[in-house]
C-alpha cells in the first residue's frame, strides 16, 4: 500500500515537471540535429564553392519556405525553370505565416534554417543583427544579373544593415485596394466606387448599403488588419505610426487619432459587422459569404478573392477614397526579400536561386502568372491581365503615393499590443483618443527600448 | 563457507543492482534530456532578458518575476485556467464514470460503444479544434444553424467573454472522456463480482451498489485520473491555440497560462519573460498537487 502511494506520488511528480520542460527545446537538442546534418555539408561546399554556376551539384537540393499557398503553384513554376538552367533542384515547403516566425525561430536558434526564405520587414531587425542570414552584399556587386537600381529604395532598405549588408533581394511590393460588392451597389442604385470618392463619401455609401436586419453591412474592417486597414488611411488624414527616425510612435498625432475615430465609429453605429462576428471571421471571408459591400484588402489576396466562385460573380475593384482636406491617397506598400540562411550547406546555389529570382526574367514571369506584383522596375504590365475581370489596374494606381509600412526593431512587439488594445475602440469600450494615447506611451516604452 | 555466501550474494545484489539500473537507463535518458535539464534550463533563463534566437541574454535579476506579479493578463490568465479546469475536470470524470460502468456490463455491441467513445482521443487535438471552432462560429457555424431553425436566437458560442470559457471546455471534456473511460474500465475490472453478488442478495438497488461498491472501490484509479487531469486542464492551450485568435473580445477572459507563455516565448520572443510565467504555473500546479496527494487520506480506499 505503502509503495502504491509512492509510486502514486513519483508518477505524478514526474508528470508535473515534464511540463517546465516543454519551454525547453530552444537549448541543447536542436544544435545536436544540427550537427548530424552538417557532416556533408563540407564536401559538397568545398567542391563548389569556386564555381560561380552551380550546374555541376546535380543532387542539391534545396528547401525554400515561404508562408502564402496561394503563391505555391506560380513560384513552383518559377523554380522548375530554375532547376532546368543550372540542374539544382529546390522544394517549396509552405507553413501558414502564424507558425512561419516560431517555424523560423526555432530553426535560427538550433541552427537548421531553410536554404532560402522569405523576409518580412516586421522580422528582419533581429535576423540582421544575430547574422542569421547570408551576407549578399559583394555576391551582389559582382553579378551581371543583378541590378539593385532597379527596385524600389525604400525595399531595398529595410533590407540593409545599417548601411553595411545586404542581406535580401526584394521578391514583390504590394498596395492595398478597395473591393465592392456590384450587385449589392446595382440593388440600392448606387453609383460604383472611383477616383472621385473621399472617405465621407465612403462612409455614406457604406451606410446605405447596410441593412437593418443585420443581413447586410456596408463594410467590414477587423482592428487587427493596420497594413491593408486603417494604416492607409491614418496616413490620409495626415497622421503617421511612427516616426522617419524610428524613434517615437506617432499614435498621438491628431491625423492618427482621427482616422482610428473614423473606422471604429462605424463599427460603434453599425456599419459593420457585430464585433463578435468580425473576431471570428476574416474579412475576406465575410466579402465571400456576400455579408458585406466593401472591404479593403492587400494585392496579396488576389489568388484567394479572384478564385472566388461568388467574389466572380459579384466583386470587383476600386481604389481608395482618398481624404477631402488633405487629397492625399496613400497605400501602404510593402515588400518581401529573398534571402537565406548564413548557415547553409549550399550557400553558392542558394545564391545562384535567390539570384534568379532577382532577375528580370523571374521577376516578369511573377508578375505574368498573377502571383504578386514584382518589385523590379517596369515588369508589372502584364500583371494586369492574370485576372482579366477584375480591375486590378486600381492596385497600379495606387502606386502614386506609396508610404512604406511602418516598422522598426521590435515592430512585432508594438505592433500586437496596439492591436490588441484596439479593440477596445472598435466596441465602444474606449473612445479612439484614450487608446491612442495609451498606445502611444507604451509604444514609446517600446521604442526607448530597441 | 559463510564468507563466501556472503560474498556471492553481494555479488548477485551488485549484478542486480547493475541489470536494474540498464532497463530503466533509457527511459532516465529521455527524461534528463528531455524534461529535468529543460526544466533547470527554464529556471536559469526566467532571470534573463533574452536576446533572440538564445544568444545575448542579458541577467536581469528578479525583473521578469516583478514584471509578472504587476501584470494584469498573467494573473487573468491564471484565473482563466481555473476556470477552465473548474469545469473540465470534474465533468469529464463524472461523465467517464458513468460510461464505464454503463459500458462494463454485458450487453449488445459493447465493444462498438468502446471504440465510439474513445475515438475523440485518437483524433489530432488541432484537428479536433478546428472543427469545433466552425461548430462555433456565430456567423456560419452548424450550432447556430440550428438554434435559428427551432427559432432561438444565435448564440456567441466563443466571442462572448462570461461564457466562452465553458464552450472551450466542452471540446477539452468530448476530447478526453474516452481516455478516462478505458482508465475506469480497467478499474471496474478489477472490482470482484462477488461483492455485487452479495449486495444484490441483500437487496441492494443498483444505485446504492454504485455508491457503496463501485465508488469507493475505484477510488485509486479516480484519484490517478483527477491528479493528471487537473495537470492536464492546467496546461490546455491547444483548444485555445486553435479556436481563439487575439481579435476575440473573449480573448482576454479565456487565453490561459501556456497560451501567455507561448506567446511571450515564441511570438514575442521574450524567453526570459515567458520562463518566469511557466515557473509561476510550475508553482501552482505543484501546489494543487501536493494538496490532493495530503487529502487522499480522506477519500481514497487502498483496499
Amino acid at each position: 500500500m505503502k509503495l502504491k502511494k509512492i509510486m502514486a506520488f513519483v508518477l505524478t511528480m514526474i508528470m508535473v515537471l515534464s511540463l517546465a520542460a516543454c519551454s525547453g527545446d530552444n537549448g541543447s537538442e536542436g544544435s545536436s540535429t544540427d550537427s548530424g546534418t552538417s557532416n556533408d555539408s563540407n564536401d559538397s561546399s568545398s567542391s563548389d564553392s569556386s564555381s560561380s554556376d552551380a550546374s555541376a551539384s546535380s543532387n542539391v537540393e534545396l528547401t525554400i519556405a515561404i508562408w502564402d499557398t496561394n503563391q505555391e503553384p506560380g513560384l513552383t513554376q518559377i523554380v522548375n525553370d530554375f532547376t532546368e538552367k543550372t540542374g539544382v533542384k529546390a522544394k517549396i515547403q509552405v507553413t501558414p505565416w502564424d507558425q512561419y516566425w516560431t517555424m523560423l525561430e526555432a530553426g535560427a536558434t538550433g541552427g537548421s534554417l531553410p536554404d532560402v526564405f522569405w523576409m518580412h520587414s516586421n522580422e528582419i531587425a533581429r535576423y540582421s543583427e544575430y547574422e542569421m542570414l547570408l551576407d549578399l552584399t559583394d555576391r551582389i556587386e559582382s553579378s551581371d544579373v543583378l541590378d539593385m537600381s532597379k527596385f524600389p529604395q525604400e525595399i531595398v532598405e529595410i533590407y540593409n544593415w545599417e548601411g553595411t549588408k545586404q542581406y535580401a533581394i526584394p521578391k514583390d511590393i504590394d498596395t492595398i485596394a478597395l473591393w465592392y460588392n456590384k450587385t449589392m451597389f446595382d440593388e440600392v442604385g448606387l453609383d460604383y466606387p472611383d477616383e472621385s470618392w473621399t472617405w465621407d463619401t465612403f462612409r455614406d455609401t457604406a451606410e446605405k448599403l447596410t441593412k437593418d436586419d443585420g443581413s447586410q453591412y456596408g463594410f467590414g474592417l477587423r482592428p487587427s488588419n493596420n497594413q491593408a486597414g486603417w494604416y492607409n488611411a491614418v496616413y490620409d488624414m495626415g497622421g503617421y505610426i511612427i516616426s522617419d527616425d524610428k524613434k517615437s510612435s506617432g499614435y498621438d498625432q491628431p491625423g492618427t487619432i482621427e482616422a482610428i475615430e473614423f473606422f471604429a465609429s462605424m463599427s460603434k453605429d453599425g456599419l459593420m459587422p457585430p464585433y463578435e462576428v468580425l473576431a471570428e471571421n476574416e474579412e475576406h471571408a465575410l466579402f465571400e459569404a456576400g455579408k458585406v459591400a466593401m472591404i479593403t484588402a492587400g494585392s496579396w489576396m488576389l489568388a484567394e478573392l479572384c478564385n472566388n466562385e461568388y467574389v466572380i460573380e459579384n466583386g470587383d475593384i476600386a481604389v481608395l477614397p482618398k481624404d477631402a482636406d488633405s487629397n492625399r491617397r496613400a497605400s501602404i506598400y510593402n515588400g518581401l526579400g529573398w534571402v537565406a540562411a548564413e548557415n547553409t550547406d549550399h550557400p553558392e546555389e542558394a545564391w545562384a536561386l535567390i539570384e534568379y529570382f532577382g532577375s528580370e526574367e523571374a521577376q516578369q514571369k511573377q508578375s505574368d502568372l498573377g502571383i504578386v506584383i514584382s518589385a523590379y522596375e517596369g515588369t508589372v504590365e502584364n500583371w494586369t491581365a492574370a485576372y482579366p475581370d477584375f480591375n486590378l489596374q486600381a492596385y497600379l494606381d495606387m502606386m502614386d503615393d506609396l508610404v512604406i509600412r511602418p516598422y522598426s526593431k521590435t515592430t512585432v512587439r508594438w505592433e500586437n499590443m496596439a492591436n490588441d488594445k484596439m479593440i477596445l475602440a472598435w466596441t465602444g469600450d474606449k473612445t479612439a483618443e484614450e487608446v491612442c494615447l495609451e498606445i502611444a506611451d507604451e509604444m514609446n516604452a517600446l521604442l526607448a527600448e530597441e | 563457507m559463510a564468507k563466501q555466501a556472503k560474498l556471492k550474494g553481494t555479488n548477485r545484489a551488485r549484478s542486480e543492482f547493475i541489470w536494474g539500473w540498464l532497463f530503466i537507463l533509457p527511459t532516465m535518458l529521455g527524461l534528463f534530456a528531455l524534461n529535468i535539464i529543460p526544466i533547470f534550463q527554464t529556471i536559469y533563463q526566467s532571470f534573463f532578458k533574452a536576446g533572440a534566437f538564445g544568444r545575448g541574454n542579458v541577467f536581469v535579476g528578479l525583473d521578469n518575476y516583478k514584471r509578472m506579479f504587476a501584470d494584469e493578463s498573467v494573473w487573468q490568465a491564471l484565473f482563466n485556467t481555473f476556470k477552465y479546469a473548474v469545469v473540465e475536470v470534474p465533468f469529464s470524470i463524472a461523465i467517464a464514470l458513468v460510461l464505464a460502468v454503463l459500458l462494463n456490463r454485458h450487453m449488445r455491441g459493447r465493444s462498438l460503444y468502446r471504440t465510439i467513445y474513445f475515438l475523440p482521443m485518437v483524433a489530432a487535438p488541432a484537428a479536433v479544434a478546428m472543427v469545433w471552432r466552425w461548430l462555433y462560429n456565430s456567423e456560419f457555424g452548424l450550432l447556430n444553424h440550428l438554434l435559428n431553425t427551432l427559432g432561438f436566437d444565435s448564440v456567441n458560442w466563443i466571442s462572448n467573454p462570461n461564457t466562452t470559457f465553458v464552450w472551450i471546455a466542452v471540446v477539452g471534456i468530448w476530447s478526453v472522456i474516452g481516455y478516462n473511460m478505458v482508465l475506469f474500465l480497467a478499474g471496474l475490472q478489477e472490482i470482484p463480482q462477488d461483492y455485487y453478488e452479495a449486495a444484490m442478495i441483500d437487496g441492494a438497488s443498483a444505485v446504492k451498489q454504485f455508491f457503496n461498491i463501485t465508488v469507493p472501490l475505484i477510488s485509486p484509479m479516480m484519484f490517478f485520473v483527477s491528479v493528471t487531469r487537473i495537470i492536464a486542464a492546467m496546461q490546455v492551450f491547444d483548444v485555445i491555440y486553435m479556436m481563439m485568435d487575439r481579435n476575440n473580445p473573449a480573448f482576454f477572459k479565456t487565453q490561459s497560462l501556456v497560451y501567455l507563455f507561448y506567446r511571450y516565448s515564441f511570438v514575442e520572443s521574450d524567453r526570459g519573460y515567458g520562463s518566469a510565467i511557466v515557473m509561476l504555473l510550475l508553482l501552482v500546479i505543484m501546489i494543487i498537487t501536493v494538496i490532493q496527494i495530503r487529502m487522499q487520506k480522506k477519500w481514497v480506499n487502498y483496499n
